[in-house]
């Protein structure tokens, strides 16, 4: 530090968030007696442009080189004051911030105790101010490309957005068709379109894009890297069919040797397919998979004479020889879609789901009213003795959802609606059916959404306030228990087909994308957002965001907003080309650092790598942080026996005498 | 164990082109006292000792030597350093190596099996040292004490050192060559060498430490000794921030001690030589143990005994059961 410090301290009310319960202009007085400090104010609003302009003159007239601002948390207005003191030509890390608002008046109700607390706040950031050292952020390159984890419709509508602005687009999706759950429902509430009319444009779109490399039946294995520089390792799986070859006719599907046997993924284990298959016949890409589960071949080394695939496929397109290919490249930005799991019934034994083959879920229904479905669209059920149209039919909504006692306490947005549209549904295909809905709440807040049930409503569908207790069968008919909490009448209702409809669960593999990209969860398990309502599609990593319903719950149309924005977000990045690097990271004092690598284990965003030094003629191990990926977080700090690393601005020397001020410590 | 072998695998090792010195013990000039000694050729291996009395943990001067500038242009000197160590010995190089402090190719450990050294203080107390070295060996019971061509026996159980009672690995955990065949690991001690002080309510505890800590004379020797505390620069000497004051008083003494021992936590390998060097008597060993008891009941990890281990401190899961971690 060259220049004596001259320390501005700028106490805010905060309209009357602060000031109803610390008394700010003490707080300024007291401010004003503390070492180093030149001009000590208050004002309603710091943050306001005169606020701003209030610090940048003072900087001007009185020669401050230190910034306090005595406000919120640095969480929100920290890179505002930044700005505001670099515009009055100091370094923007000459700031500190003392949260008197959430640390302080929010939580208290005594505003002398308030005051006093403030004042040790203010006290404790005047003697830490002091000792900040100027920093200099930095910037690197972007490489302009993005990868997108999650072809369903999120990852779909990102890719085509990013794709479109000009930018490469790398597509990985896990199963071998792209589509998500989007491509197994009917159609879609409000306004009933066709879900496979509307999608499947979309979804030959982003096969056929020039700037999109689809790499389906694919799994992310590696991302290193940050922001602007990430290195990605895909694996594309074998699908023992030679991709270029394969006209996608389905000979050989028709042909195989254990033809129609295992059930289908798409279908919801309703329908059957080969082990050599297309998901569906809109399938992008229309390539077969041969599933190494249940292929003979593959399975028990012989099929026949030999593999019957291979003899009908006049493309000659089948190779058992294929393995798994690897495939690196680099990507600016990520986008995280890898959408979610439809809820598992059984884990609600009294319905039983797993006992009787008439109660199904509300997936299973889109595949039995889908005209490409199981049963082409005719709604047949088996009551245990034979098959029947159902007369009665019930649904039971919030099945795992809102319910603490299978760990979901969140309400999964779309379950009121799609029940709403399936009722409908049903009452278009069986026009005499009695439909009855078993509802807790019905939750109609979306655009066309109360309009939607109001019209499902006069379709005559009964809804009946309760929570059904039981399933239970009597006769042919299964028996749902429940007391209509509206009248307090308990109820035994006789009928055909209980549909339950799930909720929305985060996906079970989830932790694998958590792991590759150190991501946290939310309460509710799905995947965390940066901020819950100002950076819904960010995450704590920067340079991934989040679309779709791998971010919690919700219908087409806010997947798809959100998928437009993650998209937009995650091409800032790539349209300027640059990125700026937090100055705040850690730093190594190679001269003390003894090489054990505790810090490069601790870190936890692999920021850190053990390098060889020459230090005085002898070759040593030390640590080195990589600035681009270090966030600053202290954790390497606090492993380090020898405090050879530290992060800036949060240095012992720099936080110890803040604590101090406090009266924590002598 | 015997020492013509002992002599001919050391001269073996240092005349080798790649091998720099090799670090074993040799008498010392009095009483009970064994020396450490550099042996850099062959004629210096007749010189190796390894007997009850040698307490010492060589493998502190791996970290201890100093790498001095060396002039511009000049090569260090990359050759390997052969070591000496018994069963604890090696735990403090395994424990080096899984830290980086050095690598597992610039050294090479010759294993001796180890019977249990004896406690040369209980010894001094019944056997008052002389004026010239004395000898003691393993009759594969017992100790044996020759002085003045006098043999006396002395039992076991009543000499062996309290680290010794309770040593899990007393032959080498990694070693390049052993020297004499295994021993057979004994039945520990019921006690956990700790069970007196766990028995203490907090007030005794507080007492009993503070009583040990007020007479800490901040000698250092605890930390010099020890194998795993060779930072180039160790925090409690700091000045800027000063996390230990200067000030020989119970409150520095005991940030002092508490501080290395959570240094030392899931890294002691229990070789005992602080303790050992404590001039004030501290019962350093204690301290060390618990820590390691803790960290064995509660982490299933045991320090020095696997190179391939992730380093204790140093180790957490993303999924840890406690949300404080992530
Ligand atoms: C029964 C039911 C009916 C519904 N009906 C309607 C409706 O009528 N109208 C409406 O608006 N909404 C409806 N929804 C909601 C709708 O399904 C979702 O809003 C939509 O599917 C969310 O799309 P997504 O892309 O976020 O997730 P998904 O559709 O789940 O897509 C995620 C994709 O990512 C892939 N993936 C997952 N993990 C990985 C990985 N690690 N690597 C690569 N790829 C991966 C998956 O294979 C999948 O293709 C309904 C939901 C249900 C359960
Ligand atoms: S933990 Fe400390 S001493 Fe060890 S490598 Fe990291 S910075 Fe160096
Ligand atoms: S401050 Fe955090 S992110 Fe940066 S190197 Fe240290 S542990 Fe890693
Ligand atoms: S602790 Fe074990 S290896 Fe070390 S001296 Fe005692 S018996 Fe030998
Ligand atoms: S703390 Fe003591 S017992 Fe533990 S390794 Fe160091 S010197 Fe040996
Ligand atoms: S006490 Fe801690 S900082 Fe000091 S040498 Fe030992 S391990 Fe290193
Ligand atoms: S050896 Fe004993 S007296 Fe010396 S510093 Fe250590 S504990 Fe204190």
């Amino acid at each position: 530090m060259t220049d004596k410090p001259k320390v501005g301290v700028y106490v805010c009310h905060c309209g009357i968030n602060i000031s109803a319960t610390v008394d700010v202009e003490t707080v300024a007085d007291y401010a004003l007696k503390l070492p180093n400090v030149e001009v000590a104010r208050t004002y309603s609003y710091m943050c306001s442009d005169p606020g701003q302009v209030l610090i940048k003159n003072d900087i001007k007239e009185h020669g401050l080189n230190r910034i306090i601002v005595a406000s919120c948390s640095p969480r929100m207005h920290e890179p505002t004051f930044r700005k505001a003191i670099q515009e009055a030509g100091l370094n923007p890390y000459y700031l500190e911030m003392a949260n008197i608002r959430e640390q302080c008046s929010w939580v208290h109700e005594d505003m002398e105790e308030a005051t006093a607390k403030s004042k040790k706040l203010v006290a404790s950031a005047v003697a830490k101010v002091r000792l900040l050292e100027a920093l200099e952020s930095k910037e690197v390159d972007a490489e302009p490309a993005a990868l997108i984890i999650g072809a369903g419709i999120a990852g779909i509508q990102a890719a085509l957005d990013i794709a479109d602005a000009g930018f490469k687009v790398f597509l990985v999706e896990k199963t071998p068709s792209v589509g998500g759950r989007m491509a197994q429902l009917d159609k879609t509430f409000p306004t009933l379109d066709c879900s496979a009319c509307i999608l499947t444009p979309k979804m030959v779109d982003c096969a056929s894009h020039p700037n999109i490399e689809l790499l389906s039946y694919s799994e992310v294995e590696e991302i290193g890297g940050y922001i602007g520089n990430f290195d990605v390792k895909v694996r594309k799986k074998a699908r023992y069919v030679d991709f270029d070859k394969c006209t996608g006719c389905g000979d050989c599907a028709a042909e195989c040797r254990v033809k129609d046997r295992f059930p289908s993924e798409f279908d919801q284990g309703m329908g059957k397919r080969s082990a050599i298959y297309l998901p569906f016949p809109q399938a992008v890409p229309a390539k077969y998979t041969i599933d190494p589960e249940s292929c003979l071949y593959l399975t028990r080394g012989k099929c026949g004479k030999g593999p019957k695939c291979q003899e009908v496929c006049k493309a000659e397109a089948i190779n058992f020889e294929q393995e798994d290919e690897i495939v690196e490249f680099k990507v600016g930005a990520v986008i995280v879609a890898t959408g979610f799991d439809p809820f598992d019934a059984s884990r609600k034994p009294e319905y039983g789901y797993n006992d009787y083959p008439n109660v199904i879920t509300g997936m299973e229904m889109e595949r039995l009213v889908s005209a490409s479905g199981p049963t082409g669209g005719k709604v047949k059920v088996f009551n245990g003795e034979e098959e029947i149209e159902p007369k009665e039919v019930a649904f039971i909504k919030c099945v795992g959802s809102r319910d603490a006692s299978v760990g979901n306490e969140y309400c999964s947005r779309v379950c009121c609606m799609y029940v709403a549209k399936q009722a409908h549904l049903i009452r278009d295909k069986i026009p005499d059916a009695n439909i009855r809905v078993y509802y807790i709440d019905v939750r109609a807040f979306g655009k066309g959404f109360e309009e939607f049930y109001d019209r499902v409503r006069r379709e005559n569908v009964r809804y009946i306030r309760g929570n059904p207790s039981e399933i239970f069968k009597r006769g042919n008919k299964l028996v749902v228990k429940v007391e209509d909490t509206l009248t307090a009448t308990p109820l035994e209702d006789e009928v055909d087909l209980v549909v339950l409809g799930v909720g929305l669960e985060p996906r079970a593999d989830m932790r694998e994308i958590m792991d590759l990209l150190r991501l946290s969860q939310s309460p509710d398990r799905f995947f965390l957002e940066a901020h819950p309502k100002l950076r819904p599609v960010d995450t704590a990593t920067e340079g991934v965001f989040l679309a779709g319903c791998c971010q919690g719950p919700k219908d087409i149309p806010d997947t798809v907003a959100q998928a437009k924005g993650a998209a937009s977000s995650a091409m800032i990045p790539l349209a300027r080309g640059k990125v700026m690097i937090s100055a705040q990271v850690a730093e190594v004092d190679e001269a003390t650092c003894r090489g054990c690598g505790f810090c490069v284990n601790i870190c936890p965003y692999t920021a850190i790598e053990l390098v060889k030094i020459n230090r005085f003629g002898h070759e040593v191990e030390v640590a080195r942080v990589n600035e681009a990926l270090c966030k600053g977080c202290g954790s390497c700090s606090a492993g380090c026996l020898s405090d050879s690393i530290q992060p800036k601005s949060f240095r012992d020397r720099q936080i110890l005498p803040q604590i101090a001020a406090l009266g924590v410590l002598k | 164990m015997d020492l013509e072998q002992l002599r001919k695998t050391a001269a073996e090792v240092v005349v080798r082109e790649d091998v720099k010195y090799l670090i074993g013990w040799k008498q010392g000039s009095y009483g009970y006292r064994v020396a450490p000694v550099f042996v850099e050729d062959a004629s210096g291996a007749a010189e190796l000792l390894f007997s009850p009395l040698c307490t010492a943990n060589l493998a502190t001067y791996l970290t201890l030597v100093e790498k001095t500038p060396l002039p511009r242009g000049q090569e260090a000197d990359k050759r390997k350093v052969a070591l000496l160590v018994k069963g604890c010995d090696s735990r403090a190089v395994t424990q080096l190596i899984v830290e980086h402090g050095i690598n597992r190719d610039q050294v090479i450990v010759v294993g001796c099996p180890c019977p249990g050294v004896v406690d040369t203080e209980k010894l001094a107390e019944k056997y008052p040292e002389q004026g010239k070295p004395a000898e003691v060996e393993w009759n594969g019971e017992n100790f044996v004490l020759l002085c003045d061509d006098k043999e006396t026996e002395l039992p076991r159980d009543q000499f062996l050192a309290e680290k010794c009672r309770l040593c899990r690995h007393p032959n080498p955990v990694i070693s390049d060559i052993t020297v004499g065949e295994p021993v057979e690991p004994w039945t520990l001690a019921d006690d956990n060498g700790v069970e007196e002080i766990e028995g203490k309510n907090l007030e005794e505890r507080q007492a009993y430490w503070e009583e040990q800590f007020s007479k800490c004379i901040r000698c250092y020797s605890c930390r010099n000794v020890c194998p795993l505390c060779y930072c180039q620069d160790c925090i409690l000497d700091r000045l800027n921030p000063t996390w230990v004051n200067r000030a020989v008083n119970f409150s520095e003494n005991t940030a002092f001690n508490i501080a290395r021992a959570f240094h030392l936590a899931g890294r002691c390998i229990e070789c005992g030589e602080c303790e050992r060097v404590c001039p004030a008597n501290i019962p350093l060993g204690k301290l060390n143990r618990k820590m390691a008891r803790e960290v064995r009941d509660k982490y299933g990890f045991e320090p020095g005994v696997d190179p391939e281990a992730e380093p204790f401190q140093a180790s957490f899961k993303p999924d840890d059961p406690e949300d404080f971690i992530l």
